[in-house]
């Protein structure tokens, strides 16, 4: 090879050794990402699993069937209405303690704070929502202690309102997470020079720190949407199967009913309804604020 | 419309740490411009910040136009501050970024328009209201930031190192223009720097921090002629400092340095004891060879500078004086072994306090 040949060889030699160094990754999606989803949308046009059944043919019926029944739009919307739910408690719950993590002085404080938040996370969710259940069941210790106060027994779980409590307990943690990284990089001399020309404290959050942290607000929710939507242990524990979402739904039709290919159709509902919602959420979100579209 | 500062004995420690600001007093004059000087981590910022409103006080009263406003909050003291690293909002175009005051003032969006263009002429910068603050250069952010302050027409400006990230020529012509400004608007300026010499160039009067304390306030011409103190003396340009002991008499005072120097002082009362002076190198006359001056000595070295010579003498006793002679036009410096005599009149000799 001449000299000339192998200087040039050099930065293509670069770009393999990069190349070589995505490939784990890129096989690790290719094999547990695309394969699966594709899988999962074949399926969903066949009658049944062609790997047990030899006479498998090509079908649009469980998607007419999905479309047919109004029940099935019912437990769509339950599920995205939960998610919402889900969203909104954990950001409203979220940002101010985010705000303060990011925004308080003292290092211990700050290192107390971290724990806080951290320490739900180190025990497992089916450990956490038998501890909702504990509390919360008609005969939980939430009930006993208002019936002890002469108040009424309350129904707080086996509803939408339980799936929710335990839902933002177990997701909390990633909204604060996001939001302190992003807010902590927001000088906080921004909103110093915000109150210097006449902005109140409140006045300069809002002008100021609150449309800079955006970005924290888009992804945390984005993170703990798509989190919540897919949630399956904490809907079937919490909700005791009074409340139907397509991830229950999804798990029935393959556990009890053996029907693959339904399943199939309703995990691509599930998958596109969360595309849809996410692109629609970066849009407005991004119009509201005034910025580029982040995603 | 401009107002009067006053500092009454303000004192402020973080969270129980030594004090980053201790018992400060000064009185800066309506219209003034007045310079915060120190090295880094003197507690320049923490006095323009407890001005501001953003850090309180210990202990201690700050008073503007007459009323005490050391518990009123920021954002009711009617001050424009242009901060260290100009914090414009980074989400906000130029014009809106002026506008932000007037908008908190719920002033009319006309005459907010009017008033923006105003100050964007002002600092000329006609025909950026559109551009974000990252599409502009460090000192177009400055002069925004500038502008930002000014056109809420404040009592009082606060500028915490304004000129800092500015490269030196257009440091040179900002500080001309801030100058210019400060007069046009005839508003109280309180001006942060580290830079000597950038305050003697710009200040009315300035105040040299060390440590917390305020080691001098007065003229640029004070400060630099008369310190008051060994530290000021040091702090601001170069200068030759002599210790010794107090010898001779009331009428003719000396300073014994040591075996090999004595040094007259000018008439002064109450001296005693250990005394420290100090003499600026351009107050020292050179005369090649030489006798009958106050000190003979070597040149040592010569720093040729343009416009001045800046030369090192070897004294007797292993001691150094710098001296400092005009560029005559008359030739080559002294060379490096040419033995000098040393003259100065003993008035130019300040006396330092520790
Ligand atoms: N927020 C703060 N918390 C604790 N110490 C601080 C804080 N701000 C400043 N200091 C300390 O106070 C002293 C003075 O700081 P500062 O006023 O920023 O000095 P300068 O502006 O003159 O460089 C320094 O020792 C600094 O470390
Ligand atoms: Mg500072």
């Amino acid at each position: 090879m001449s000299r000339a040949s192998a200087r040039l060889g050099a930065p293509r030699l670069g770009a393999n050794v990069m190349g070589l160094a995505l490939l784990p990754s890129a096989l690790f999606f290719a094999l547990f990402f695309f394969l699966p989803i594709g899988l999962m949308a074949v399926m969903s046009f066949l009658t049944g699993n062609p790997v047990v059944m030899p006479n498998v043919v090509a079908t649009t019926r469980h998607y007419e069937r999905i479309l047919d029944d109004p029940y099935y739009f019912e437990v769509m919307w339950t599920t995205v209405r939960i998610g919402l739910y889900t969203t909104v408690a954990a950001l409203l719950l979220g940002y101010p303690l985010a705000h303060l993590m990011a925004r308080v002085k003292s290092r211990s404080l700050h290192a107390l704070l971290l724990m806080a938040v951290l320490m739900p996370m180190l025990t497992g969710i089916v450990v956490r929502t038998f501890a909702w259940m504990a509390i919360l069941s008609d005969k939980g210790v939430a009930n006993q202690i208002l019936q002890a106060l002469g108040f009424a027994p309350m129904q707080l779980m086996y509803n939408e309102f339980g799936i929710v409590l335990g839902l933002v307990h177990i997701y909390l943690p990633f909204m604060i997470l996001t939001l302190t990284g992003v807010i902590g990089r927001i000088d906080e001399r921004l909103e110093q020079a915000a109150q210097n020309l006449g902005a109140s404290p409140l006045k300069a959050f809002c002008e100021v720190t609150l449309p800079l942290s955006v970005p924290g607000i888009l992804a945390g929710s984005l993170l703990v949407f798509a989190l919540a939507i897919s949630a399956y242990v904490t809907p079937i524990l919490m909700g005791g199967f009074q409340i139907m979402t397509l991830p229950i739904l999804i798990y029935q039709q393959i556990s009890a009913n053996f029907n693959i290919g339904f399943a199939a159709a309703l995990g691509m509902v599930l998958l596109v309804l969360s595309m849809v919602l996410v692109l629609a959420y970066n849009h407005i979100l991004a119009a509201v604020s005034g910025q580029r579209d982040l995603a | 419309m401009s107002a009067r500062i006053e500092i009454v004995g303000v004192s402020k420690s973080y969270d129980g740490a030594a004090r980053a600001v201790d018992d400060i007093h000064m009185t800066i004059e309506p219209g003034e411009f007045f310079s915060l000087l120190g090295p880094s981590g003197c507690g320049k910022t923490t006095t323009l910040r407890m001005i501001a409103g953003f850090e309180m006080p210990s202990e201690g009263i700050i008073r503007v136009g007459g009323q005490d406003i050391t518990r009123v909050p920021a954002h009711k003291r009617d001050m424009g501050m242009v901060f260290q690293n100009y914090a414009l909002f980074p989400h906000r175009t130029v014009r809106e970024n002026v506008a932000f005051g007037l908008r908190m003032r719920k002033m009319p969006r006309a005459a907010i328009a009017k008033k923006v263009d105003e100050a964007l002429a002002m600092v000329a910068l006609t025909g950026f209201e559109d551009r974000m603050p990252g599409q502009l250069s460090g000192g177009q952010q400055q002069r925004v930031a500038l502008a930002r302050a000014i056109v809420i027409e404040p009592r009082v400006l606060l500028c915490d190192e304004p000129l800092g990230a500015l490269d030196k020529k257009l440091r040179q012509s900002m500080q001309f223009e801030l100058k210019q400004l400060q007069k046009t608007l005839g508003v109280t300026l309180v001006f942060v720097t580290h830079d000597q010499e950038e305050a003697l160039a710009m200040s009315d009067r300035i105040a040299v921090l060390s440590r917390g304390k305020v080691e001098q306030v007065g003229t640029p011409t004070e400060i630099y002629d008369r310190p008051a103190t060994r530290f000021v003396a040091d702090f601001i340009g170069e200068t030759n400092l002599f210790r010794g002991e107090l010898v001779g008499t009331d009428g003719a005072p000396a300073l014994r340095v040591d075996g090999h120097l004595t040094l007259a002082l000018p008439a002064a009362d109450g001296l005693s004891g250990a005394i420290s002076v100090g003499l600026r190198p351009e107050k020292v006359r050179l005369t090649p060879g030489g006798a009958g001056a106050q000190a003979q000595g070597t040149v040592e070295s010569a720093n040729f500078q343009g416009g001045h010579v800046l030369y090192r003498i070897a004294l007797a006793g292993n001691r150094h004086v710098l001296a400092q002679s005009p560029n005559d036009g008359s030739g080559a410096p002294l060379a490096a072994g040419t033995p000098v005599s040393l003259g100065w009149t003993p008035a130019d000799l300040v006396i330092l306090k520790d």
